[in-house]
């Protein structure tokens, strides 16, 4: 299996079952297929909070399936791609239920790749071998000072850092009388010390180190070397940035005015009506009190429909939140402009198909006609949108 | 409709944008608004105090902020200064524009800096512009500027390989003009060879509307000072004259959907193009004009409206892209930038295409720059369910 980006494809399903958040998987009980090209198929099951992965032939069942291929595939997953462009431009395919695919997003921790490990002894070296490397002589102008490293434990060591007429040079032993020597029981302890993991008053509070000689020439040495940089720290920048995360939720009321107010009204009574313009004649649905382009009052009403001809349908593929719930429409769906019967022109009525008759939809232009469809009405109806369930075809 | 003439003339005098992108999360709003501010200052050269008023806008409902004015005033250095705040949908970037144009040509300010921005990664763009329906009934229908009825009528007018064609071949034009713009968000390097697989393959949003054929969501701001003609002269070598601008808005317009032609549709595009060439005397609006920035939200739609704004008639509009005399070198170059398609911070994106279009007049558009002089450019503005604001800008102040 290759690799990509230092990845291979199976690191990233081997990962799932560890990287898995229960708490992101609430309420989904769903099958989420990967079809990686050359790499094989996967099948992602979840239920009850649990999960299980598995490399199988079988995607039946699936409401989601992932096509792409490898590169693209790991290349999203440890960030080196960005899943959006790989989805625009498509490489990245979902076959299925678009919006069940954002679930996913929730349900594990991000992959890290695995560091290969740095030992105390790897780091030693490091440490010593970049010493002269980070030397800043314009700083050490006329110092004469030897530094003494005395590091303990089964990987530790003795160093020692001269200084001399601006210039550096490490050895790998303590020769004669030091400067000042540091004394580390752990050479553990100076690693982690030197990476930040540990503050110096707590070693040499505790007695775990200690400086013997010139202590004062100690505190120069951050002037005299640029700092250590961790080689495993990778590019993680200087200062974290925070990203903060809020969610709006308000409770609205919204005024429907006497004309919307008595079109909501006769949908209780399985009526459309419509005001028409006296001007220009048009009917405008649901009702309205101006007729804005003849800028008159529109007094007349006009009962219309209730069946009529789809004149357009958009076929939405898109998971577009439903903003009055927050809730992700289902998709696909169907969004209709009804010519009903008894309007003209482009006097259309906009409502939702049957999510089932999406396919069978013919949509109207000019003289062709549309396919015929008719409400089916709530039982509980309340004067608003949902008094209509959606329309159906009329057959 | 009663227009006059301006009081005095107006310049644009310096233009600032940041990088559009998807990743601003190094910076905060009032942050990167000042990138482009201090960008557009240096252009001028002026400092904050040489500025008498800043016109800011974008759409409170992405970044559910209102007033962001407030916090942003340690961006945009409107400390004590007169500040106005427009919010107009898609249009806002161009209105703001306007409104500098007007505010300068009244002669109540000498120098103003118009503002655009957006970091529409911090909200939600869909779900924001679905709530510019009406709460009673067509928010529940609404996918936000999603529709796939600009894909329908150009497949049921002119069929759907042709068309189908045409937007793709729109899109890898943009993208193309994207790869030569530094600033642009998206640039995927796409060739005319993809075609059919683009149309095959790319991920369908609304009917035929493709994922590729639907603008970004950026991040981006974008700055420009305009300045009346005394200080414009004394300030800038090359200003940049405004020199006229029309809106038209109309009701919410969710009735013109399964079209029939004989009941025919005001179209705020053709009607605002139609006024402004009239009143300036532009008899061929394709031949008057160097550049066009357009407001092109979707290949489809951008495809369908050439016809309206340049007045043409059958399948003129078709041509020009087929025949890619819309590219960079073509005889009609179109967003040369890139467009909409390739970087869209809302409430920055309608002052880029003015932007844009000026730099083009002073020959500093860069590696998009369009080989041939640039006297003569036209730049666009859409929002809403049908609004349209076109700007006409000069190189020479001779008409």
């Amino acid at each position: 299996m290759a690799e990509y980006f230092g990845v291979k494809v199976e690191d990233i399903f081997n990962t799932m079952q560890e990287r898995f958040r229960p708490e992101g998987a609430q309420g989904v009980d769903a099958s989420f297929g990967y079809d990686i090209t050359g790499e094989g198929k996967w099948k992602l099951s979840v239920k009850n909070g649990k999960m299980t992965i598995e490399k199988t032939d079988d995607l039946s069942g699936c409401c989601v399936v992932t096509v792409t291929d490898g590169e693209t595939f790991v290349g999203v997953n440890v960030g080196k791609v960005d899943g959006m462009s790989a989805f625009t431009s498509g490489k990245l395919k979902a076959e299925g239920d678009l919006g069940a695919l954002g679930k996913t997003a929730k349900m594990f921790r991000k992959f890290t790749q695995a560091k290969k490990e740095m030992s105390v002894r790897d780091y030693l070296l490091d440490m010593f071998g970049t010493v002269e490397k980070r030397f800043r002589p314009a700083a050490a102008e006329g110092v004469d000072a030897v530094f003494a490293f005395d590091l303990g434990g089964d990987y530790g060591g003795q160093w020692s850092v001269i200084i001399k007429d601006k210039t550096c040079k490490v050895i790998d032993k303590i020769d004669g009388k030091p400067t000042t020597k540091l004394e580390f029981i752990d050479a553990k302890d100076y690693v982690d010390f030197s990476l930040g993991k540990i503050d110096a008053q707590s070693l040499l509070g505790a007695a775990r180190a200690a400086v013997v000689g010139d202590i004062n020439l100690v505190m120069k040495w951050g002037e005299f070397f640029e700092k250590y940089v961790d080689p495993m720290a990778g590019d993680v920048k200087e200062q974290e940035l925070l990203v903060l995360k809020k969610t709006i939720s308000v409770n609205q009321r919204f005024a429907t005015g006497p004309y919307m107010g008595r079109f909501l009204r006769a949908l209780k009574d399985k009526k459309i009506i419509g005001t028409k313009c006296p001007k220009c004649g048009r009917i405008q649905l649901p009702a309205r009190e101006i007729c804005a382009e003849c800028r008159v009052r529109s007094d007349e009403w006009v009962e219309v429909g209730p069946k009529g001809q789809v004149r357009y349908m958009d076929y939405a593929y898109y998971a577009s939140p439903d903003p009055l719930t927050g809730e992700t429409r289902e998709t696909p769906y169907g969004s209709i402009h009804i010519r009903l019967d008894g309007c003209k022109g482009n006097e259309t009525f906009t409502h939702f198909i049957r999510r089932d008759q999406i396919d069978r939809i013919e949509r109207g232009w000019n003289e062709k006609s549309g396919t015929r469809v008719r409400p089916v009405w709530n039982e509980n109806r309340t004067g608003s949108f949902k008094d209509i369930l959606y329309f159906e075809i009329d057959e | 409709m009663a227009h006059r003439k301006k009081n005095r003339n107006v310049g644009i005098i310096g233009i600032g944008q940041t990088k559009y992108s998807s990743h601003r999360e190094d910076v905060n709003q009032p942050e990167m608004i000042h990138e482009a501010v201090q960008l557009a200052l240096d252009d001028a050269g002026l400092t904050m105090d040489d500025i008498d008023c800043i016109v800011h806008g974008n759409m409170e409902l992405f970044e559910m902020i209102y007033q962001p004015d407030l916090w942003h005033v340690i961006g945009t250095g409107a400390y004590g200064k007169s500040e106005f705040r427009i919010t107009t949908g898609g249009t806002v970037g161009i209105t703001l524009a306007c409104a500098s144009d007007n505010l300068v040509a009244s002669g109540m300010y000498d120098i103003v800096m118009a503002i655009g921005f957006e970091k529409l990664q911090e909200g939600h763009t869909t779900g924001g512009i679905t709530n510019m329906a009406d709460p009673l009934w067509f928010r529940h229908l609404q996918t936000g500027a999603l529709t796939g009825s600009g894909a329908y009528d150009v497949i049921n007018e002119f069929g759907e390989e042709r068309a189908k064609k045409a937007s793709m071949m729109y899109r890898i034009i943009m993208d193309k003009h994207a790869s030569l713009n530094p600033n642009a968000h998206r640039s995927f390097g796409l060739e005319f060879e993809q075609m059919d697989d683009l149309i095959k393959n790319s991920p369908k949003l609304v009917g035929d509307l493709k994922l590729i054929e639907m603008c970004s969501q950026s991040d981006g701001a974008c700055a420009v000072i305009f300045a009346c003609e005394k200080k414009a002269k004394a300030l800038s070598k090359k200003p940049v004259w405004i020199r006229d601008h029309v809106t038209v808005h109309r009701e919410e317009t969710f009735f013109i959907f399964g079209y029939d032609e004989k009941y025919p549709v005001t179209m705020t595009h053709s009607l605002a193009a139609k006024r402004l060439f009239e009143r300036n005397n532009i008899k061929k609006p394709i031949d008057y004009f160097d550049v066009f920035e357009m407001y092109d939200p979707a290949s489809w739609w951008a495809v369908d409206w050439l016809r309206d704004f340049f007045l043409l008639k059958g399948d003129e509009h078709l041509k020009l892209v087929e025949n890619k005399d819309i590219m960079i070198g073509g005889k009609m170059p179109v967003n040369p930038s890139g467009g909409v398609i390739g970087s869209n911070p809302i409430g920055a994106t309608a002052l880029v295409r003015v932007a844009e279009a000026a730099l083009q007049i002073r020959g500093d558009a860069g590696a998009h720059q369009i080989p041939t002089p640039v006297n003569h450019a036209l730049a666009s503005g859409f929002g809403g369910t049908m609004w349209t604001v076109l700007m006409m800008l000069e190189k020479e102040l001779n008409w």
